[in-house]
């Protein structure tokens, strides 16, 4: 486990420099490697379980609805392969969806890599040293650490209407009912708690302007601050040299 | 920030009036109170009395204007030179002052009942959790070490500093939110029903607390719905009563006359004194075929797992009907799990378990719950509709046609809330919402009726109402099973009590 | 002493202003990468993938949304920033729940436009930008759809200041005509950056449209035509429903419901203004 020593921020600026440059480059070579490179990472991170599975309930649909939508629908294609009806499956169009699947794909995986590798509370604690709004902080480490605690609630609000006598029945509208009796008392619970903390909130110093500290401790050194900047200086190369090559080639391509 | 004693704080406040955004009627109403350095003041009233919104107003956790009107004055003196400060005068007026509700809590420190309110809830533990407030006024990590330090070993905390603040019991949890508010040293604390729902043992730690900050300096304000061993060491009680003042004075001399009873609030303690006298009881039919019974039921949730342990094993219990049977045992021992057995909710690993003579095998949680009404512990739950009249009619239309209606009222009066039907559910004290979530169950008119924990949070009329209800209940032939930890209850009431312990039931 | 400390100053005038002009700044790089991506959309996307589209998709739209972010969220009073979680949960849940279902709906601006109800445009716009960066914690592909997500909440809360929630029927309108604005707005997204949509149902309208010739921008604009707005007008409808059980004490807590009168039936005491 190498990675949760590393600073979150320092693998935020690597996953994002990796992503502008698959973009920039947009080749199926250059996407497939970063793909495949993001899963053995995460191989080597014992986290490659959770990041393949994830990441296939991400893409899997969004591979079929491309193959699918290029596959057998790709008016600009000259190359037809074969031909039923309305659909003609083209080369242009498989490999328009190769190329944009592949793409996502290596958004995807890098990104899960991104999340699995690091801890909430550290990278809560990291954004707090560069002076970002402490609300958005706030509001990422809450969201993340809300939804079990929602989910056990919505548990409980069932059981509760079980009990009063509520049946769920198997018809459309008797279930669509039922998730208006639970949204509703969840809900209420939710923003009602929510109008609470607000109030311990402000009692605890949140509103304070002004500089705040942190008491967790976040590693972080030189050599990771210069991998940082030289991470995005070579985003923003390839960001230019993108723009360049199209406007040599003539017009945004 | 350390040494022995806080920067003594004196606060008055004289609040004329306090009413809610969008209510008619105000919340408090010619309300004084002052807390004097190393005084201890309790404010004490029955549920919806006002003291909660009285404990949030002198906290600035309520602020007149952002959460209501409030006309009055709030003054507070820090230190020994009272002369400089000026009172925070309230008209209702858009140029009434607003607090600084951070700077405010430096002086006055609030703990709501509530304890898991105080907290940030995006802290992993128990340290960072204490550091939140420090971290947000940018004290320098080295003084914030020291600082949680010091707080945890007051609060006594100093062995759970790692632990996630999820994971900790309610009186651990009190005990966080109270070292939240002390980070500051404020030198006066208000405290809103510090003991309720602990055990012995948390109860003795957090008088402990009080009694050491008190020793510090720190002027006190305990709001409560209990006459209890931490109130009656006041040096001056306050009785609120619908948002007003009813009673002031010494402990000695109010308990002498009525003006706690007639306010709802609990007296216990003190032989004689109780309120609840038990109430006359009818005896159960002796003959009749058992309402519940279960049949050498066993239950755990990791069963099969290794060492797993079944929290029921092989229980048998019968309950005829007009029978009311008390179920005790220790915290954890699985009381709440016996009553999810009875409708389904949860299925016994062996055993059977017969509602009004039908095994419950296989029929859903909605249809047996026709025969058994379980009352869960938070009412919030349990509460769905826009008003009490709609949220106790509910469902009932397709029980008894045209007898729904007066079904609705006959259970909303038996529970006192006949004048309530268009409140909003949430708006209803806390007494209020577990009775009304009381009435959506007997107005179905079970066969049997289980209620889990039904005196926690009820004042003094509210346990009236209570067991009025039960005896009423069991009264027209319905079995009572009521899980509850006050023993003294469960004598008064209940014909027997049955104690649940390692995963046995045994009579008493 | 240091009593005057106790009570907050007014706000001041110059920290305001700054705050004011990220939000333009933000709402500014939006509109222009919307028009940039619509005035040069390559006419033949198999010609190098739109490589520069999508750059300019994703760094224009994060770029307006981070800045919206950025001037919205220290202005908000705590009561609200608080409601953001809760938001963002429903928005990811319901999200999540209708993306693996097949129907071509998202339901996932359930929350935004609760809070942009409750709290008004900017807060509204600010939820939807968070809940797009805090959902892609766990599912990246909506990153790039902030810029959208912002314009629902925004949207959302416009509709809410003139009153278009007092009338139980008018928040379903509000909602359709959101949505034609919200979907012409991501279509770009995915057309440059994902090359489609991920949904099975969404995927298959804009297959048909494909099969009759339109480009690929065009196709899921019509898409998102047709899906978004049924999608935004069923969105509204139910946040309208949540809003209407809350009780008064809890809605009135927020300035912007009473100020503007917000909700109906639920008059507040204009006394105070």
């Amino acid at each position: 486990m190498a990675a949760p020593r590393l600073n979150p921020l320092t693998l935020l600026a690597a996953a994002a420099a990796v992503l502008v440059i698959t973009t920039a480059a947009s080749s199926w070579a250059f996407s497939l490697t970063v793909a495949a490179g993001a899963v053995a990472l995460s191989a080597a991170n014992g986290c490659a379980r959770r990041v393949l599975l994830a990441g296939t309930a991400i893409l899997a649909p969004f591979w079929l609805s491309l193959l699918v939508m290029h596959g057998l629908f790709y008016p600009e294609g000259r190359t037809v392969l074969v031909h039923w009806g309305p659909a003609r499956v083209t080369a242009e169009g498989l490999g328009f969806a190769l190329d944009m699947g592949l793409r996502t794909s290596a958004f995807v995986l890098v990104l899960m890599l991104f999340s699995f590798s690091i801890r909430v509370p550290d990278l809560v604690a990291a954004l707090a040293t560069l002076r970002l709004p402490p609300q958005f902080g706030y509001v990422l480490a809450s969201t993340l650490m809300l939804a079990p605690i929602i989910a056990a609630r919505l548990g409980k609000v069932r059981q509760a209407q079980e009990a009063r006598g509520l049946v769920v029945g198997k018809g459309i509208r008797s279930r669509l009912g039922a998730v208006r009796l639970q949204m509703i008392p969840l809900v209420l619970g939710l923003v009602h708690d929510a109008g609470t903390r607000a109030q311990a909130l402000d009692a605890r110093g949140f509103g304070r302007p002004g500089p705040r500290t942190t008491y967790r401790k976040v590693n972080d050194s030189h050599a990771q601050r210069g991998f940082r900047v030289v991470a995005l200086l070579l985003a923003a190369v390839a960001v230019v040299l993108r723009i360049a090559a199209s406007y040599l080639t003539g017009g945004p391509a | 920030m350390s040494g022995q004693e806080t920067a003594r704080a004196t606060l008055q406040a004289a609040i004329d009036s306090f009413a809610f955004h969008g209510d008619s009627a105000p919340a408090l109403r010619g309300v004084q109170v002052e807390a004097v350095p190393g005084s201890l003041t309790a404010v004490l009233g029955g549920s919806g009395s006002g003291k909660s919104t009285l404990g949030r107003l002198l906290g600035a956790w309520l602020e007149g204007g952002r959460d209501g009107t409030l006309k009055g004055t709030l003054q507070l003196y820090v230190g020994d030179n009272t002369d400089e400060s000026r009172p925070l005068v309230y008209s209702g007026a858009d140029d009434d002052p607003r607090i600084d509700a951070a700077a405010w809590a430096d002086h006055v420190g609030y703990v709501p009942q509530d304890a898991a309110a105080m907290l940030s809830a995006v802290r992993g533990t128990v340290e960072e959790e204490l550091a939140f407030g420090l971290e947000n006024r940018g004290t320098a990590r080295a003084d914030m070490v020291r600082i949680v330090a010091e707080t945890a070993h007051r609060t006594g905390l100093t062995g759970l500093l790692e632990r996630d603040p999820a994971t900790l019991s309610g009186g651990e949890l009190r005990r966080l939110a109270l070292g939240c508010a002390i980070v500051a040293d404020p030198g006066i604390l208000i405290l809103d029903e510090p003991l309720a729902s602990l055990d012995d043992a948390g109860a003795r730690a957090l008088t402990g607390l009080v009694k050491a900050q008190l020793a510090r300096g720190t002027a006190v304000v305990v709001l409560s719905q209990h006459a209890d061993s931490l109130t009656r060491t006041a040096s001056q009680w306050i009785v609120l009563k619908g948002g007003a003042v009813t009673a002031a004075g010494r402990p000695d001399r109010l308990l002498a006359g009525d003006s706690l009873a007639d306010a709802g609030v609990v007296v216990s303690g003190l032989p004689g004194q109780r309120s609840l006298q038990a109430q006359p009881r009818l005896s159960p039919v002796p003959a009749a075929a058992p309402a519940l019974e279960l049949d050498g039921v066993s239950f755990g949730y990791h069963a099969g797992g290794p060492g797993s342990s079944l929290l029921l094993d092989n229980a048998d219990l019968s309950v005829r009907p007009g029978e009311i049977v008390a179920v005790t045992g220790p915290n954890g021992a699985g009381k709440s799990t016996l009553l999810r057995l009875f409708n389904g909710l949860l299925r016994p690993l062996r055993g059977e378990v017969r509602v009004d003579g039908k095994a419950i095998s296989g029929v859903p949680t909605g249809i047996v719950a026709e025969r058994l009404g379980l009352l869960f512990q938070h009412p919030h739950d349990q509460l769905f509709e826009r008003t009490v009249q709609r949220e106790v009619s509910f469902g009932l239309e397709r029980l008894f046609g045209d007898g729904a209606q007066a079904r609705a009222e006959a259970a909303l009066a038996s529970v006192g809330l006949d004048g309530d039907g268009g409140v909003h559910p949430h708006e209803l004290s806390g007494s209020g919402q577990r009775l009304l979530a009381l009435a959506t169950v007997l107005a179905r008119e079970p066969a049997v009726l289980a209620l889990d924990e039904p005196t926690v949070a009820l004042d003094a009329h509210g346990l009236q109402r209570l067991t009025a209800a039960i005896s009423a209940a069991a009264g027209r032939g319905a079995a009572v099973v009521l899980v509850t930890h006050d023993l003294a209850f469960a004598r008064a009431h209940a014909h027997r009590t049955v104690k649940l312990s390692g995963g046995v039931l045994a009579g008493s | 002493m240091s009593q005057p400390s106790l009570t907050l100053p007014t706000p001041g005038q110059q920290a305001g202003r700054n705050r004011r002009l990220l939000e333009l700044l933000g709402a500014a790089a939006i509109a222009a990468t919307f028009v940039y991506l619509v005035l040069t959309q390559p006419a033949d996307i198999a010609g190098g993938l739109g490589s520069v589209s999508a750059l300019v998709a994703l760094g224009g739209f994060l770029l307006g949304a981070a800045l919206l972010i950025a001037g919205v969220l220290p202005t908000l009073p705590t009561s609200t920033v608080v409601l953001m979680p809760v938001a963002l949960v429903l928005n990811i849940v319901l999200g999540q729940l209708m993306g693996t279902s097949g129907l071509p709906f998202y339901f996932d601006a359930i929350g935004t436009v609760l809070v942009a109800v409750l709290a008004g445009p900017a807060a509204g716009a600010a939820t939807g930008a968070l809940s797009s960066i805090v959902w892609s914690f766990i599912n990246p592909t909506v990153l790039p759809f902030a810029a959208g997500a912002a314009l629902i909440g925004f949207l959302a809360g416009t509709a809410a200041r003139y009153g278009l929630f007092r009338r139980f029927y008018l928040a379903p309108v509000a909602g359709f005509v959101t949505g034609i604005l919200a979907g012409v707005v991501s279509a770009p997204v995915a057309a440059f950056v994902f090359g489609g949509t991920s949904g099975a149902g969404t995927g298959a309208i804009v297959s048909a449209f494909r099969a009759m010739g339109d480009t690929l921008l065009a196709a899921i604009t019509k898409q998102a035509l047709i899906s978004d707005p049924m999608d935004k007008a069923i969105v509204f409808a139910i946040a309208a429903t949540l809003v209407y059980a809350l009780p008064r004490r809890t809605t009135f807590q927020f300035p912007f419901v009473r100020r503007f009168n917000v909700l109906a039936g639920k008059d507040p005491a204009k006394r105070d203004s």
